[in-house]
């Protein structure tokens, strides 16, 4: 569970300072399922950069489950990262010169899993994306909808408590974007995933039981309940 | 792992790693060109040093140079202007010590008797000048009254007739070779030791006083000699019982003959021109000289290290080209090429910014991503570190098979002071007189060159590969370990 607490991010680029983030507050469950949305330049980004222990905040405490990220030192917030936290990029950002099942493979590597079993759970992470064919394709030999799931599947391998999607449809064509997130919902499910994803779509943002809308730094928050209506 | 992607990287960015490899190749292959080159050149003076002292010998000991004192006399040659009609053969042997400066014998033992001094041994070096032929008289045939008239006045340079002389005048043939007196009774030392016998035998120790004679092949070949002939000096037949091939360059003597009898044919009794020194100690050289120097007076002590510096001719013009020009010239495209091989490294790990990114914030720690980085460079570096002792190797060899011909001028070795410099000649046979210069002053040699490629050059090229792939590891590393995790968000490449 995430309890953010006056997060503010400041950048400073030559004279004029950045407000990325402006004291935000936000709390998000375990097993959430959370769509951050807003215009580019907003703090999207930075938001997830915060959840992700990618950086820290100027200001204020993001805790993971009672730790405070942002007093975590470099080789901590390394370790948290490794063990709770998946990540899914707009790009894919597989390495191009790794195998599908090594790509996925990476993901084990900090945690110190042994080599016959960071290949036998990589294969099964990439069979539960649909990709048990695949194994040893480069990222160059598939389609951009099965490099994301190559990606989903590095993700989820470590059974994380969180998955962290930016953009993850972004490069996709609308048939890939359903397929995408039809993998990504089924796997949130069956994982009880703590889901955040930023995204510019705004028929996934619809489907969202909970959205944040983040603009000049500044959040606003939007549930729906079960019917689908806004409160 | 590390492993994997490490090949797998390697194998799919080659021409990447081979830009890498081939700078930091081209940058090894020189400096293993350039040492194997200077190495031979360094044989090449060894060779060409050797073959004026012999193996063994550290320095030389010569009498000091002194003021010209004008006693210095060339040859004379003195031939009878007969008055018969025979026009019988003449010849006349004039032996020289070379340089016309010689020490006493006993100095031989004072220099061995140094400290540090292993053995000294003396030797006299002559030089003979054999005049020979005949003189065809001429016939007077005009005013009768006159008288008859010798040919070939002496001194006369032809002369002014008296009357009219025809058919009259000389034919003479100037033989000019060296001996050199070796003492028979140590070996081990002096310039024969750079020749070996390759017909009959060497000196007995014993042969001390022997007329016996080792002929340099050249001159064994020019004069027609073998093993049995004899060879007349100066009157005295020495019976030939080898023959000698220098191991490289010329000959320090076209003959050898045991001391005793130099001095005996040049009337120079007790007395050597050079003394032949070898030290106790190769790395006290220096020390020795001084010492010799200062406790035994009026001598010139010449180290091979003096001698390498009056090398001179193409040998040297290369030698030091090798030393300095190809010296520097290593170390420049050696550093070029660490530095070009160190930016490259680091771009392809700007390149791959979102790749490091994306890893770090799978949780990978700078560490690990860092050794990934300088891993691959090393690797790099290696493959540039065979490529370039292959290149290197190849290189090498080139030289070493056309072998280019160096020429070597070695300079004066000694305190000897040259003649009066006129050249044989003068007016009429009779009158010949001139002084030479010695024949040492400059001895050319001509020497191969070699590239031997030695295993410390190869050591020195695979620390050099290593040291170039960490040097471009240090520069991708650096780059790398500051990367921040937040860019595997970046949008654009």
């Amino acid at each position: 569970m995430y309890e953010l607490r006056g997060v503010t991010k400041r950048y400073t680029r030559g004279k004029p300072t950045v407000h990325a983030l402006d004291g935000v507050d936000l709390t998000i469950g375990d097993g959430d399922r959370l769509v951050i949305q807003g215009p580019t330049g907003g703090g999207k980004s930075t938001l997830l950069q915060m959840l992700g222990g990618l950086d820290k905040p100027t200001e204020g405490s993001v805790e993971l489950d009672g730790t405070d990220l942002a007093k975590l030192s470099e080789a901590k917030l390394t370790r948290v990262r490794s063990e709770n936290i998946g990540f899914v990029f707009q790009s894919f950002n597989l390495i191009p010169t790794l195998t599908a099942q090594e790509n996925v493979e990476t993901a084990l590597v900090p945690l110190g899993v042994k080599t016959g079993e960071r290949r036998e759970r990589a294969a099964q992470a990439l069979e539960s994306v649909g990709l048990g064919e695949r194994l040893r394709h480069l990222p160059s030999e598939m389609s951009g909808g099965q490099q994301q799931r190559v990606a989903i599947a590095r993700a989820l391998v470590k059974r994380p408590k969180v998955l962290l999607a930016d953009e993850p449809t972004g490069n996709l064509d609308e048939s890939m974007r359903d397929e995408i997130m039809d993998v990504l919902e089924r796997l949130w499910k069956e994982h009880g995933l703590t889901f955040v994803m930023v995204t510019h779509d705004s028929s996934i943002a619809k489907k969202a039981p909970r959205l944040v809308t983040i603009r000049k730094g500044r959040v606003t928050v939007t549930e729906r309940d079960a019917r689908g209506a806004l409160s | 792992m590390f492993f994997t992607y490490l090949r797998r990287e390697l194998r799919r960015r080659r021409k990447a790693a081979l830009v890498v490899a081939s700078g930091l190749a081209l940058g090894i292959a020189l400096v293993i060109v350039v040492s194997s080159v200077s190495s031979g050149m360094e044989k090449a003076q060894g060779k060409v040093l050797q073959s004026l002292y012999g193996l063994g010998t550290d320095m030389t000991v010569t009498k000091a140079a002194e003021a010209q004192s004008g006693q210095n006399q060339g040859p004379r040659f003195e031939f009878d202007a007969r008055n018969d009609d025979s026009g019988g053969e003449q010849s006349s042997d004039r032996v020289m010590v070379r340089g016309f400066q010689t020490l006493a014998a006993s100095t031989v033992s004072k220099v061995g008797a140094q400290q540090g001094v292993s053995d000294a041994v003396g030797g006299l070096s002559l030089q003979v000048l054999k005049v020979s032929g005949e003189f065809r008289q001429g016939e007077f045939q005009q005013e009768p009254g006159q008288g008859q008239y010798g040919g070939g006045q002496p001194g006369g340079g032809g002369g002014e007739p008296q009357g009219r002389v025809q058919g009259g005048g000389a034919d003479f043939q100037v033989d000019n070779y060296s001996v050199y007196g070796t003492d028979v009774t140590k070996p081990a030392l002096g310039p024969l030791t750079s020749s070996k016998i390759t017909s009959g035998r060497t000196f007995r120790t014993s042969e001390t006083n022997a007329e016996v004679v080792v002929a340099d092949t050249s001159y064994a070949k020019e004069k027609k000699l073998a093993v049995g002939d004899t060879v007349t000096i100066k009157g005295t037949k020495f019976e030939v019982i080898g023959i000698a091939t220098p191991d490289s360059g010329d000959a320090a003597a076209n003959l050898y003959i045991p001391l005793k009898q130099a001095q005996t044919l040049s009337d120079s009794k007790d007395e050597v021109t050079t003394i032949y020194v070898k030290a106790s100690d190769s790395q006290q050289i220096d020390s020795v000289k001084s010492t010799i120097q200062e406790n035994i007076p009026g001598t010139t002590v010449t180290t091979s290290a003096d001698l390498a510096d009056t090398v001179s001719g193409s040998l040297s013009t290369a030698s030091d080209l090798a030393a300095n020009v190809g010296k520097w010239l290593s170390l420049a495209v050696l550093v070029a090429a660490f530095l070009v091989a160190g930016l490259l490294t680091s771009a392809a790990v700007s390149r791959r910014v979102r790749e490091f990114g994306t890893l770090k914030a799978l949780g990978w720690t700078s560490g690990r991503v860092t050794r990934q980085v300088v891993g691959e460079a090393v690797v790099n570096g290696l493959v540039g570190g065979a490529l370039g002792i292959t290149l290197g190797l190849a290189g090498a060899y080139v030289v070493t098979a056309i072998s280019p011909t160096l020429e070597a001028q070695v300079g004066a070795s000694g305190g000897g002071a040259a003649g009066p410099g006129a050249g044989p000649g003068g007016g009429g046979p009779g009158g010949m007189s001139g002084g030479f210069r010695r024949q040492a002053a400059t001895e050319a040699l001509k020497v191969a060159l070699t590239a031997p490629v030695s295993l410390s050059t190869i050591a020195l090229a695979v620390g050099l590969a290593v040291t170039g792939g960490l040097v471009a590891g240090a520069f991708g590393g650096w780059r790398a370990s500051r990367l921040r995790p937040a860019d595997a968000l970046r949008r654009v490449e």
